[in-house]
This record gives C-alpha cells, structure tokens and sequence, in this order.
C-alpha cells in the first residue's frame, strides 16, 4: 500500500496554508496536502471537520481567503475556465432538476463539456440501466448518488471529486459506489474524495488525511497512521464506571487508555499480562467485563487518539 | 451554443412536467377568459341597439324603420347621421343605419319600372373589431331587407356595409389581451420558484463547478420564458377567437415585440424575488404577494379609471398596467391608457431595474 514520494510534476493537487474563516469560525485553517496522480486521496473527519470547505475550494466553488491553491497545475481562481472541462464534480447533496429524467440530465451535462463520454456508456458504468427514463426525483439515494457520479464523468475527467459519495446510502449501495471508485482508479483517474465512515477510507483510499475542527491533524497511508500512533494492540469492553482510567492505567503492560460513553479501550504491549491482571482487579471489584475483545489497532483507534472523540455516523 | 439550448430545452421540459407552473400560466388564464366570456357574453348579446339616421323621411323609410323596430332583440332610435356615428364611436349604439335622401323616390321609380334601375341603398355601419355583433347586426338588418326583397329580382334594397372603428371594445375582446398580459407576468415572476429551488438543492452551485457560463443559464432562462409566452400568447388568442370571436386586428409583429418585452421584464422581477427569497417557500409567498394586488390594480379586471385616487397611483407604477394597455391597443385597437412608446419604456425601465438589483443581490448558493 506504499506509494512513492511525490515529486513535483505528478501531484494533481497541491494545497499549502489554505485559509477559510466565516467570521469567528475557522472553517479551514491553515491546511497543507498534496493529492498524487493516479491515487485515491480521502479527507476523513466528522461533519463540520471542514472537509467540504476545502473541496469546494478546490473545484473552484469558494474562494479561499488565504493560502495557495494549484489543481492540475493550474491556479484555481484565475485558470477556472482551463480547469473546469478537465475535473469532475459530485457534492455532498446529489440533487439534480427533479423532472428530468437519467438521459435527459446526462445529455445536458454533456452539452456543457467540449467532449465527453456517450451517454449509454455511462449509464452502463453506473448500473443505471433500468432506470434510464426515470425522473431524479423517482431515484433511490444510491441510484441519485450514482446519477451523480455518472455526471461528474461525463467529460471524462482527469480528476474526480467525491464529497461524501456514500452517506446515507445502505450497505449494498455503498458497496456498488466503492466498486465504482475501484474502478476508476484502475483506469488511472485521480479521485479525491471525503466521508466520514473509517470503514470506507480504510477500504479506498491509497493515502488519507485526518481532518477536524479545520486542521489536519494526520496524513498518510492507512498503516503509516496506524503504525506511527499504535504499535500496540487494544482490549476494549463496554464502559464501566468501576473500572476507571485511574484503575486501567497502572496494570502490565498498559500504555495508554481510552474512555468514553460506550467504549473502553486499553492500549497494551502486553495483552496476555493486561487481560490477567484486568479480569482480576474487576472480580475485586465485582464486575464483569462485558464483550471484551482483542485487536490490532485501527484507524478508528488513531482517530480517538487525534481528536479524543469516535467518529460515529 | 449548444449547451445554451439544450439547458433551454430541459428547462422547458421540466416546465411542462411541473403542474403547478403549468396551472398557473395556461390553466389558470384560460379558465378566466371562459369564466368571464361566457358572463358577459350572454349579457351583451341580448339586445341590439341601432342608432336609425333617415335622411329621406319617406313613407317607404319609416317602413323600414318599423320592420326594423319590429324584429326580435332589436332597438331603434333616432339619431342626425353625424350624432349616430358618434354614438357608435363612444360605443352607445351597436352599429348605425343610414337611410338616404331620395331612397323612397328610388322604390317608387323601380317599382312603376318594368326595367328597374340601381337598386335602393341603406348604409349599415358596423365594427369588424367585434365580429359577433357584426354578425348580429347583418343577420337583422338582411333578414328585414329580405321581406322587402321578396318576389323581386333584382333586389329593391341593398345594404351597403360600412365600417367604423369604435372607442368601446367589447368586454371579452378587452379581457383576452389584459388576460395575456397577467399570464406573461406570472410566467415571469414564477421563475422566481424554481430558481430558489435549484439554488436550496445545490444545483446552481453543481453548476458552478462545469464549464457552463452564467450568462448562459441566465440566456436559457431568459429563451425558455420567451418561448413559453409565446406559446400561450398563441393558445389564448386562439380560445378567445374560438369560444368567443375575439379577432386579432392589429399588427402581430408588434404583438410579438410586447409579448417578449413583457416576458424578459417580468423574468427580471423574477429574479429580484430570488434574490430576497431564501427558501422555495419564502419564493412561493414573495410571488403571491407580488402577483395579485398587480392582478387586481392594472386595469384587467376594471379600468383603471373606475379605481380609487390612491389605488390608481398605484395602477400607474406597476408594469403590468403598461404590458396589459399596450396588448390591448396592439391586439385589439383598445383605447390607450398610455402610448405605445410609454408603455415600451415603462417596461424597459422595470427590466432595467429589475436586473440591476438582480445582478447586485442575486446569490448563486
């Protein structure tokens, strides 16, 4: 899963000090990040993190009050109408005019690229073949974020945007959008794209950046940011008020410990020496750890110790 | 080029698809052109008032004039020929006719004749603006003409038709151009709706982001309107001239010319309600809200000179007074409220502000 170095010319996207602020809320502050050609590149963080803010920024959408912004080496702002036939667009929200239907819209998109894709072909690509003469507004959620993707491939893009492709999609159709994303990247196109589901981000993307509050706080490939925060692996089990940090903290092996609501997880070096002396200061105390688990760390595990809160849907 | 008329082809698609728009700008005028036709048509339909001039004052006149009195839904006075004529133009009297002098001499001559010469003439004065009461006005005046006319070959008394142009256009032939005008202004300021719709779903800014212009979204818009008022400048002539003999007398260029300017103004409007209007729901209300005091003060429903001081005032600032007084006068010779020149300049003027204030206010996302 390692990728090369970057070097100047294959980045697609190259972002440095980006700055947005809406008054005294600092949508993007201060983001630096280079997405390489060819490559998945996911923005993961919880709603609000600013991910979006920073897409739109880069597909031309925002304007950014301070920072340098070059897509496809070409400056965002002033090299817009160079910029716009070669990228693909899906926002967050894929609605698209309700009373036209999937060929009718494609068509349209169409129109507006000097070339592009036919428009069978696409509709082949996305499965939305039964639906072809159906009105968007007659679409499932998948079938719309499909329509959506289909239209930020009509011209062929050599760079793709994906702004949470996936959410509120169910389990099936975000496994088809992930095929999809596969498959582009197999044809060699660069995606960018955000979410907020670890699963996704660990599943698609070559390398990633952990994004809140404005900031990045990571970025890497999947085991580079595990390996670097963990070389442990974790006992979790439901959260107890009986047993505390203050009581996890000091048994063997243990080097760091994570309490929330729901979860407690106990980093260890150790598991075997951890597992024994937690099971006996809990039957001191009375209790019984429910759903005790081993694993390896995870990108959720890095996200907990980045941001100190779990990223839930 | 291409991208601007496939936008202005799906934008007309989904007007089509959209019952609500469709409602309100073909449905909605058409069945207030049948609804008020048919009132007033039965009310003015029930008695014919002509305006009898007899310069000759002959025995054989006043039978003229007797079988004229006599024939059903028929009213005759007496009037001086120029007195009657000016009647007709104030829209006093439906058609005027004029007996002259020597027509009873005429009779005499050709009936003690065994080779008759020129047959006798009345003048039979009409309006072929009204073309129904122009039927009317023939079928009773030949059907009296062919008692006289009888056994006789060739005729004893012609009818010579006349025509005059009078002041008093006929309700329905008033209604369907100020119909036309309301229908125009709501094609434009509805546009108001969907454009706050796409901006709220995003799809301006998905836009935004392909290699498409705003002027052609803007161009698309503007094309789509001016094909859609057109199209029902087309429909509703057409049920007006059908249902209820509404003729068309004036020049249709011209027609064409103020249906478009009305269109593009009214779209401005359009624009600047999209612009204060956050939500579809927030669009919806700033529409009515716009749309019916204009209705109701541009002088379709009532002229504006029956209104109150205060309510012409008003009538005098809103656009649609001055698209609905050029129709009428274009379309149907109507009395003019205002020129032709100042009602082309009072809606270039509310285009010219309307965008302005759009093109400062209007938000994209």
């Amino acid at each position: 899963m390692t990728t090369p170095p970057a070097t100047a010319t294959d980045a697609v996207i190259r972002v440095s000090d980006l700055r947005k602020y809406y008054g005294d809320v600092k949508a993007v502050d201060g983001v630096s990040f280079e997405v390489r050609a060819g490559e998945v590149f996911g923005l993961l963080g919880p709603n609000g993190a600013g991910k979006t803010t920073t897409v739109e920024i880069l597909e031309g959408l925002r304007e950014p009050d301070a920072g340098e912004v070059r897509v496809l080496g070409l400056d965002v702002a002033r090299d817009a109408d160079r910029l716009k036939p070669r990228i693909g667009v899906s926002l967050q929200t894929a609605a698209m005019y309700p009373k036209l239907t999937v060929v009718e819209l494609i068509d349209l998109f169409r129109s507006f690229y000097p070339k592009s894709r036919p428009t069978d072909e696409l509709i082949e690509a996305l499965g939305l073949g039964e639906r072809r003469k159906a009105q968007s507004k007659e679409l499932s959620g998948g079938q719309r974020q499909r329509l959506a993707v289909a239209l930020a491939l009509v011209n062929d893009p050599e760079l793709v945007f994906l702004d949470e492709p996936t959410t509120g999609l169910d389990p099936a159709a975000r496994r088809a959008l992930w095929t999809l994303v596969e498959e582009l990247k197999a044809s060699g196109t660069s995606v960018l794209l955000t979410t907020h589901y670890m699963e996704e981000a660990e599943i698609l993307c070559d390398r990633l950046a952990i994004m809140d509050h404005g900031k990045l706080l990571e970025v890497g490939t999947v085991e580079e940011l595990v390996s670097k925060h963990f070389r442990d692996r974790a006992v979790r089990f439901d959260s107890n008020a009986a047993l505390d940090g203050a009581l996890l903290r000091p048994l063997p092996g243990v080097t760091s410990v994570a309490i929330d609501d729901t979860d407690t997880l106990v980093y260890t070096r150790d598991v075997g020496a951890t597992i024994g002396a937690l099971l006996t200061a809990a039957e001191a105390r009375d209790v019984d750890p429910q759903n005790l688990a081993i694993r390896r760390a995870s990108l959720e595990d890095v996200f907990l110790a980045l941001t100190g809160r779990a990223l839930r849907d | 080029m291409r991208a601007l008329w496939t936008l202005t082809v799906a934008n007309i698609r989904s007007f089509i698809r959209d019952r609500a728009a469709l409602f309100w700008t073909l449905a909605f005028p058409l069945i207030f052109i049948v609804l008020f036709g048919l009132i007033f048509q039965s009310a003015g339909e029930s008695r014919l008032n002509l305006a009898w001039a007899d310069a000759d004052g002959s025995s054989q006149s006043g039978e003229l004039r007797a079988a004229l009195d006599a024939a059903a839904g028929v009213n005759v006075e007496d009037f001086a020929e120029q007195d009657a004529l000016d009647r007709m133009r104030r829209g006093e009297v439906d058609a005027v006719i004029v007996v002259p002098g020597g027509y009873g001499a005429q009779l005499e001559a050709n009936a003690g004749s065994d080779t008759p010469s020129a047959p006798a003439v009345v003048r039979v004065y009409t309006d072929p603006s009204q073309a129904s009461l122009q039927g009317s006005v023939y079928q009773a005046v030949g059907s009296v003409l062919a008692v006289i006319n009888m056994n006789d070959r060739p005729p004893l008394v012609v009818p010579q038709p006349e025509t005059i142009q009078t002041e008093n256009v006929n309700f329905i032939s008033y209604f369907v151009p100020s119909v036309l005008g309301m229908s125009i202004m709501q094609v434009g300021i509805f546009a108001a709706i969907p454009l706050v719709a796409d901006r709220e779903k995003l799809i301006l800014k998905r836009l935004a982001a392909t290699p498409l212009r705003r002027w052609q979204l803007v161009g698309s818009n503007v094309l789509m309107r001016m094909l859609i008022a057109l199209a029902q400048s087309v429909i509703i002539v057409a049920v007006g001239s059908f249902l209820f003999g509404v003729e068309i007398t004036g020049n249709l260029l011209l027609t064409a010319l103020f249906v478009i300017l009305g269109s593009v103004a009214f779209l401005a409007l359009g624009y600047v309600i999209a612009s204060f209007a956050s939500t579809e729901d927030a669009a919806n209300g700033m529409t009515s809200v716009v749309q019916f005091p204009m209705m109701f003060l541009s002088g379709i429903f009532f002229p504006i000179q029956a209104m109150p001081d205060v309510l012409q005032t008003i009538a005098l600032v809103i656009p649609l007074t001055y698209l609905a007084d050029a129709l009428r006068q274009v379309m149907v010779g109507g009395v003019p409220f205002a020129s032709l020149g100042v009602c082309a300049a009072v809606l270039t003027g509310w285009l010219v502000v309307c965008f302005a204030i759009a093109s400062r206010k209007f938000r994209w996302q």
